[in-house]
């Protein structure tokens, strides 16, 4: 009896010190460089094997042809202009309405269109990023606003209007070749990122935006597939849109 | 943080240095018999973005990293060394690369089925391609997803991820639970649908408040929050510094390659780790644990954690 006492006794303790007992970790860490120099697996290696044949099936699949390739520069650039006029006629099909003004950030754009051949895989190099097209109405003080950033950041790629920066501020602005007026109101496509307030946009924060999750890369192949269709090549002019004056 | 000094094997505890913390391994060897010693390796990654195969080989930084193909193979050399590992991710398992474009995830899900992840949470992008293609690819994963401060009440994730999961590996039952980020200013609000965010510091205290009573040995918390910033944004730090039972948080989102865990103290005066290993699967974090009670009695409970680089083979 006095055995048992003591085993219930013993129990009692341990389950009480379990509780109070202190806890000591010991942790050693490393961080591995995963590498090709590591031997492949067989089982992943099959299970992506289609998808990696489809995707490249995909990038390399030509949409177009461009005889003069399309080059980025600011303020100006036949890429930029191709992209931005790409954003508000497409806007305009999706939207079913006039949009005025479409533009885009030129950090979006990575990479030049080289003559020749266009690929999906091209487009996919030349805009990385998943941005969705949006419109936004705006008044002709917010447009001002915007204008005057852009030529704050010595311009971006823009379609639907020409203007001039002087003095980091916009001037002489024409929308659709008729002069600007502050009491008009615009319909403007562009990025959600930008819409958003990105590169600066902060003006354009608290407008609401209408977004039908296009993203714009898709819309640029699917412009190109339409105009290699009609039998057009894809090349674009430099229109003074964007100019300094002194 | 004195970083230098938490290399060097200093214990960091509420305030005592224990003498058993820093047993020599031999030591270590007669708790192996003791049901109160556990060990378990956490194997971990963070912002795969969609990197299933390798940087290309075009003399760019990163050229002929990453790639799932020789991540499972590291992994599986790792699991045929050491008995009982968990693998773990810290979201944004999608997006950047064409393959997530065209194939909106499947095969991200599909190889971390293969390699036998135990749970992951949701980074902002994993919504890219919307809050139903979101619900369609992780209902094809494996494992769980948890995510404790997402209400997805009435949008196609409802009851498709859990705020926690409760894993035993061996002798060691382990509590996993996960928080995101506040996603409204990051992306275009209608990728997430009705998706509501709460706090993820009160959530995360509530979730791992359940998983103490649980009796887990280890409290682990999948991050998306990012693991500090210059303002007073929520983040691992702050979380680490703010939680109560929460042992390690495994981060991502800021694609920060830590050269080494962060250690903080948090409000019961006990550690929480903190790590992260960049993004796109250029490395596989590796955390071993071994955990072991003392003989010695206190009256609250005490946690000592000693930290060290482990050597390479």
């Amino acid at each position: 009896m006095p055995k048992l006492t003591a085993i219930f006794f013993c129990v009692a303790l341990s389950l009480f010190s379990y509780k109070v007992k202190s806890q000591n970790i010991k942790v050693s860490y490393r961080h591995y460089s995963v590498s090709n120099e590591n031997k492949t697996d067989a089982t992943l290696d099959s299970m992506l094997k289609p998808y990696a044949e489809n995707m490249y099936k995909v990038m390399n699949t030509v949409i177009g042809f461009s005889t003069k390739g399309l080059f980025k520069k600011l303020p100006e650039s036949t890429l930029g202009n191709f992209f931005a006029d790409c954003i508000k006629n497409v806007a305009e099909q999706q939207y079913e309405q006039k949009i005025d003004i479409g533009f885009i950030n030129y950090g979006s754009i990575r990479k030049n269109i080289f003559k020749g051949d266009i690929t999906i895989g091209n487009i996919y190099e030349v805009l990385p990023y998943d941005n969705f097209i949006v419109i936004q109405n705006i008044d002709g003080i917010m447009l001002k606003n915007i204008l005057n950033h852009i030529a704050e950041i010595g311009g971006v790629p823009i379609s639907g209007i020409t203007m001039q920066i002087k003095n980091k501020q916009a001037t002489n602005i024409l929308i659709n070749n008729l002069p600007f007026n502050e009491n008009d109101n615009y319909t403007i496509a562009t990025y959600d990122f930008i819409a958003n307030g990105g590169n600066g946009f902060e003006m354009l924060k608290n407008i609401p935006i209408k977004n039908k999750s296009y993203l714009f890369r898709e819309a640029v192949i699917d412009y190109i597939k339409q105009l290699s269709k009609q039998g057009r090549t894809i090349d674009w002019k430099i229109e003074n849109r964007i100019t300094f004056s002194n | 943080m004195q970083r230098r000094k938490f290399i060097k094997e200093t214990t960091f505890a509420g305030g005592a240095l224990l003498a058993s913390s820093i047993l020599p391994i031999n030591n270590l060897y007669a708790y192996n018999l003791d049901k109160d010693f556990k060990e378990i390796t956490i194997l971990h990654t963070n912002d795969m973005h969609s990197r299933v195969e390798p940087f290309p080989q075009d003399g760019s930084k990163n050229a002929g990293l990453g790639g799932i193909s020789a991540r499972a193979t590291l992994i599986n050399n790792i699991r045929a060394e050491v008995e009982q590992v968990l693998l773990l991710d810290a979201g944004d398992i999608f997006q950047e690369t064409p393959y997530f474009n065209l194939f909106k995830g499947e095969p991200e899900i599909k190889a971390m089925n293969l390699m036998g992840y135990d749970a992951a949470t949701l980074g902002e992008h994993d919504f890219d391609a919307g809050i139903e293609n979101l619900a369609l690819q992780i209902s094809k994963a494996n494992f769980p997803f948890v995510i404790c401060n997402y209400d997805f009440i009435n949008t196609p994730m409802e009851g498709k991820t859990k705020p926690y999961t409760l894993i035993k590996k061996g002798n060691i039952k382990i509590g996993i639970l996960g928080v995101g980020i506040e996603f409204k200013n990051l992306r275009t609000e209608e990728l997430f649908g009705n998706t509501k965010y709460k706090n993820p510091i009160e959530q995360a205290n509530i979730t791992a408040d359940k998983l103490k009573k649980e009796n887990c040995d280890l409290i682990i918390c999948l991050s998306h929050l990012g693991d500090k910033y210059n303002d007073d944004q929520l983040s691992d730090e702050i979380l680490a510094k703010e939680n109560f039972d929460i042992d390690l948080i495994i981060g991502g989102h800021t694609h920060r390659f830590f050269k080494e865990p962060r250690i903080y103290i948090n409000r019961n005066k006990n550690n929480t780790i903190v790590n992260q290993v960049g993004w796109a699967g250029i490395q596989l974090g590796r955390l071993d644990y071994s955990i072991s009670r003392t003989k010695k009695k206190t009256l609250t409970k005490k946690q000592t954690v000693v930290i060290k680089k482990k050597k390479e083979e």
